[in-house]
């Protein structure tokens, strides 16, 4: 079994701020085609998200929404970019409001803390995604461990 | 309306095994395609000794590991109609990879029901899964607030 190591990243404790903003991920517009095989991937086969007729019949939603938690992955795929998925410590989310078929997503975020435990270096921030008109679908926070640019760069630094 | 003496219950334990070519999966419907969750070969050419979990990942051990989930929550006495997702959160305690395999508890950890205005009435729910891998140590911690009405 091997140990999976912390890549190389391009992204040091030292370089970020607080009030930084994460590079922004902009979605091409939500496909029914996306949702089913996001379904697929997943493991949710809720009909709410894959079938029109079924939607339709629930009050207040109408037709087919997103799996809020394919939102949360786009928002992943950004932290994903910015820190590496090795370095996250916490990722989580409120889901806020609900994403219909065609809806542009863009994810953003910033940085709101910096500090240390027990010497390894970490960032907090927030993050959220939102449609065209801005609406937000999905709020939340991370906190990811960084290495510094004193330490090698094969350290995952879990503390 | 749920049962309160429920809270605090844990359900049966089950297992999952951590698949590249899942992670892989969920990377492309999400639309990453990030080379480093497509093989092990473009993830150790990026520095990384094998496909690193996605970071929503957990999703599917739940989803794909859990097969008795919604008799779960069913037995919870909910009703699934009409649930929705009102929160996630992973507490990313090791490294998890691909071959792993990965034991998870569910838990309910907090519930309380909410009156609507006309005799309607809303439940909120807390589940937390622990998850550990084969040699028994902590890996990541899952939670989830769903409201189901």
């Amino acid at each position: 079994m091997t140990t999976n190591v912390q890549a190389p990243t391009k992204l040091f404790y030292e370089d970020v701020q607080v009030g930084d903003s994460i590079p922004k991920l902009v979605k091409p517009s939500l496909s029914h085609i996306q949702l089913v095989r996001y379904a697929g991937a997943s493991g949710d086969f809720n009909p709410l998200h894959t079938d029109p007729k079924f939607g339709e019949m629930i009050p207040g939603v109408g037709g087919i929404i997103s799996h809020g938690m394919l939102i949360m992955g786009f928002v992943g795929q950004m932290l994903s970019d910015y820190v590496g998925p090795l370095a996250l410590r916490k990722f989580g989310v409120r889901f806020k409001g609900m994403t219909r078929l065609d809806d542009v997503i863009t994810c953003t975020g910033t940085i709101t803390e910096k500090y240390e435990v027990g010497g390894e270096g970490r960032i907090a921030g927030k993050v959220q995604a939102a449609d065209q008109n801005g609406d937000v679908k999905v709020s939340g926070t991370f906190v990811a461990a960084l290495p510094r640019r004193t330490e090698g760069d094969n350290s995952h630094g879990y503390a | 309306m749920f049962d309160k003496s429920k809270i605090g219950q844990s359900f049966p334990p089950f297992t999952i095994e951590v698949e590249r070519g899942k992670i892989r999966e969920l990377a492309l419907a999400i639309g990453d395609d990030n080379p480093i969750y497509q093989s092990r070969e473009a993830a150790q050419a990026a520095g990384y000794s094998d496909v690193p979990l996605f970071p929503t990942a957990p999703t599917m051990f739940t989803f794909w590991g859990n097969t008795k989930m919604v008799a779960q929550l069913v037995s919870l006495g909910i009703n699934l109609m009409g649930v929705l997702h009102g929160e996630e959160e992973y507490e990313y305690l090791a490294p998890i990879n691909p071959g792993d395999t990965l034991t998870g508890v569910m838990t309910l950890v907090d519930g309380k029901t909410r009156q609507g205005q006309g005799g309607t009435s809303m439940d909120i729910l807390t589940v937390e899964i622990r998850y550990t891998n084969q040699r028994g140590q902590p890996v990541l911690n899952a939670r989830e607030m769903i409201i189901a009405r």
